[in-house]
């Protein structure tokens, strides 16, 4: 090689190159329907279930899933979620959002046509939000290039579908998508990973052109109002009983499939002989690892206005803090106290006035007596509470429904040896017997809404009205199945009126995500439409449950007709009083006991 | 990518000045061989794929129903065509044409066949394809796979930050700096083909199409590498607009194992 070329070929491999191998993206795309066109424009066929890789659990989903679900007035404004906007009819426009200062690239933006979504995919290497932060329909995304390729990974994704006929994807899924343009073609791959509802990677791709004829402005726009399409009773949610859909024989009959052609698998999206052997069991979690709270810690999010969640692996509480002091949801279990404190400390360094207890269980009282005693500390205030309960000598007050004290004062054994539930000191102080119990705390009102025996007798969700969130307590749980305990005053049918009670205090915003946000007794910070899924996952396992008992089934054929069988991947724990048979055990004795 | 700061490129530039000038009096060192369009592909795209049919299912799993052309933006004489298909053209060979062999299900095994030249050997309807990244040869008589001409795809933007003339030295074997363009699709178009179906049903597609294609290949965590061929057809005979479509494979490392081809029906 001579010097000239050589030197040549040197400053070609030093010259600066800022955007070297970054495709530009900017503009509006329009999408080609070619492939898949009937389930992506005029909707796909009820009972059509074919290619996909689903789990045994997915597809009970879908065959009970009954298109009347979306005239309910909390489904009419469902988003379509991220992993499946781009398959509708949309246009996108894709668009920088750099630093004012520096220029550097932000983010990536993506203003989608349909449902009015506009999508962030940041681009400055931030990592994802922990796993108990709020999910949306667009979900949290974070890009970098491959070369010419935009690999974008995204969680936080809300349950939505995998087909727009039933067919789910849990709010577990992670979504990782490719996108190549060339020319003035670009092609959008995904790759989703569902632990719930998928036995591999559903891999897909779909093609859009560069529009640059523009897109009427009235285009971008989906202003969705619900309303009343169909009067039902409270709490209804349309749904066929396992076996019952009549409207699956419609397209095996259309297309002259077998059964077991149109239920789906992966087994019939590889040529004949070629797919791994069948399990129908879901795959491993993908995505980045999400940050967590370890035992003994406790991670604070702020929710809106003047309330925050404490999150820990024990469960959630609240803390509202304003001018006036603090005033907390639940105390988590004693051991937890010194790390509660700490937490509350960087929030607010008032005194803590308030606690109201959701129920009398050591994971939502057993802080109670530690962080009461460090209550108000100004010498001028005065005790809060009447002092019915234990906590007499303290200033702050704890506030729950009387049977929560009831249940924390009952005598445990008997003769010498008896003793209380729980400690005198952590006895709530301030109760009520009524439906709620209002007071105004920090320039906003506060209401205790006693839900009758729903998990027990003496349940409670917190509503703050200004900041305009929900302290649930365990009615609510993103993570598990209710845990209602008959003998001490709980029912199926409590907890589903508990959950309904909640959705009528929620507003959601038109695109049914946020507004009103939801904290529950264990999982990630939440929406009306995540309380609403919660909501139709217990009514329809109740109706199914329901519909065995009155056909004269015991519980043993209950239990083998499996009614939980779509939500167990998602809400049971492996044992103990969260585990399928225990719960499918509590509905069933729930359903029998009020017959 | 940040900016290299001034000073350090001085003094690369500096020392590189120094190492070019003192070359040319050190012992003339064995010539090194130019490396090849293989050496060079910013993609692997070698190995055997077998296709995961996640869409269009109805259309290439099963054998569609005679006239369900749903989706193919047909134009009437296409449509004409796709009536006038008999059940028993069923497995011809049109069924498995450049247009749209890609599509049907089962393995491809891609491999160089010698230092420019791309080598696609099907299962369905046990079919090859060679993909020329060097220069083509003569056409001769038209054939189910046609003649594809390839380049590696990358925008005008990036061509002219390398100021390399990029993509044609990297085409012709010559590039360096392009090898930097790791991810850039394969482009393809084929030309000298055979008439075929773009479905198993004879939805036809005419010797005068324009057929391109783009091959992406990429990784999915925890499932391996994966590849997508965009096809896009556009027939002036048959089509209104061009039938667009994108076919997913993923790896297999032991599709040789399972290699079973079934020819067509000439």
């Amino acid at each position: 090689m001579s010097s000239r070329p050589a030197l040549v070929a040197a400053l070609l491999l030093l010259a600066p190159l800022p955007a070297l191998a970054q495709v530009d993206l900017t503009g509006t795309w329009s999408p080609r329907y070619q492939e898949d066109f009937s389930e992506r424009v005029p909707g796909p066929e009820l009972g059509d279930y074919t290619g996909l890789p689903l789990t045994d659990g997915a597809r009970r989903y879908a065959e009970s899933w009954d298109p009347a679900r979306i005239t309910m007035p909390e489904e009419q404004c469902r988003v379509h979620i991220s992993p499946y906007i781009y398959r509708g009819p949309t246009n996108i426009a894709i668009f920088d959002e750099r630093d004012p200062a520096t220029r550097e690239l932000i983010a990536i933006k993506h203003r989608i046509s349909t449902f009015d979504q506009e999508r962030t995919i940041y681009m400055d290497g931030r990592p994802h939000p922990p796993a108990y932060a709020p999910h949306t329909w667009m979900g949290f995304s974070t890009g970098v290039w491959q070369g010419n390729m935009l690999v974008v990974i995204t969680t936080h994704i809300k349950k939505g579908w995998l087909r727009r006929n039933g067919v789910p994807e849990s709010d577990l899924a992670t979504l990782t998508e490719y996108f190549v343009r060339t020319g003035d073609v670009l092609t959008r791959i995904s790759a989703i990973t569902d632990p719930v509802y998928l036995t591999e990677p559903l891999v897909k791709s779909e093609e859009f052109v560069l529009n640059t004829q523009g897109v009427p402005h009235r285009a971008w726009l989906y202003k969705c109002k619900p309303v009343v399409e169909v009067v039902r009773p409270e709490g209804a949610v349309p749904h066929y009983l396992p076996g019952k859909n009549p409207y699956l024989l419609e397209y095996r009959k259309r297309y002259r499939f077998t059964e077991s052609v149109t239920r789906g698998g992966a087994t019939q999206t590889y040529p004949a002989g070629s797919a791994p052997p069948p399990t129908g069991a879901p795959m491993k979690p993908g995505g980045p690892a999400l940050a967590a709270p370890k035992p003994g810690e406790v991670k604070v999010l702020r929710v809106q206005g003047q309330v925050y969640m404490l999150a820990s692996a024990d469960g959630n509480m609240v803390v509202q803090a304003g001018d006036e002091g603090v005033l907390l949801v639940d105390t988590l279990p004693a051991a937890l106290a010194p790390a509660v404190l700490d937490a509350i400390r960087t929030i607010s360094d008032k005194p803590i006035h308030y606690i109201v207890n959701t129920q009398a269980g050591e994971a939502h009282t057993g802080g109670n007596e530690a962080l009461a005693k460090v209550g108000p500390t100004r010498p001028d205030r005065v005790p809060l509470g009447s002092g019915l309960g234990g906590n007499t000598g303290g200033a702050t007050s704890i506030v729950a429904h009387e049977n929560v004290l009831n249940r924390m004062s009952a005598t445990v054994g008997s003769g010498p040896e008896g003793k209380t539930a729980r400690p005198r000191g952590s006895w709530p102080s301030d109760t009520f017997f009524e439906d709620e119990n209002d007071f105004f705390f920090n320039t906003e009102a506060v209401q205790v809404l006693h839900q009758p025996d729903a998990l027990d007798d003496g349940d409670s969700v917190v509503f703050f009205r200004r900041s305009d969130v929900i302290a649930a307590g365990d009615i609510f749980s993103t993570v598990g199945y209710p845990v209602f305990d008959a003998k001490q005053g709980g029912s199926i049918n409590g907890v589903i009126a508990a959950l309904n009670r909640v959705l009528r205090l929620a507003v959601a915003t038109g695109n049914m995500e946020g507004g009103t946000m939801i904290v529950p007794g264990h999982g990630r910070l939440s929406d009306k439409m995540d309380v609403v899924e919660y909501r139709n996952m217990v009514t329809i396992v109740r109706d199914r449950i329901q519909a065995l008992v009155a056909e004269g089934k015991t519980l043993e054929q209950v239990r083998a007709a499996q009614p939980t069988l779509d939500y167990d991947a998602r809400y049971a724990a492996p044992s103990g009083p969260g585990s399928t048979d225990a719960f499918v055990a509590a509905v069933d004795a729930s359903l029998r006991a009020s017959k | 990518m940040p900016r290299m700061p001034i000073a350090v490129l001085a003094i690369s530039v500096a020392i590189l000045l120094f190492v070019a000038t003192t070359q040319g009096q050190a012992p003339p060192a064995a010539p090194r061989p130019a490396p090849t369009v293989r050496d060079l592909a910013p993609l692997d795209l070698t190995g055997y794929w077998v296709s995961v049919v996640t869409e269009d299912w109805r259309y290439r799993m099963v054998m569609p129903l005679k006239g369900d052309f749903g989706s193919v933006p047909l134009n009437a004489a296409g449509r004409k065509g796709a009536e006038s298909w008999k059940a028993e053209q069923a497995g011809g060979c049109e069924a498995f044409g450049v247009g749209s062999g890609m599509r049907a299900p089962g393995r491809l095994h891609i491999s160089w066949e010698n230092d420019s030249t791309l080598r696609i050997d099907t299962e369905a309807g046990a079919q090859t394809r060679r993909l020329y990244l060097g220069a083509p040869p003569a056409a001769g008589a038209p054939s189910w796979q046609g003649l594809s001409v390839a380049t590696w795809d990358g925008p005008p933007d990036v061509i002219d930050v390398l100021r390399t003339g990029g993509f044609d030295q990297l085409n012709r074997g010559t590039g360096q700096a392009a090898r930097r363009l790791a991810w850039t699709p394969l482009k393809v178009v084929t030309t000298n083909f055979r008439p075929g179906w773009l479905r198993a049903n004879g939805v036809p597609y005419s010797d005068r199409a324009t057929i391109t294609e783009h091959f992406m290949r990429y990784a999915v965590p925890d499932s391996g590498e994966w590849l997508t061929i965009r096809t896009v057809v556009d027939d002036p005979l048959y089509l209104v607009q061009p039938f667009m479509v994108s076919t997913n494979f993923k790896k297999e490392a032991d599709g040789a194992s399972k290699w079973a081809p079934k020819a067509c029906r000439e």
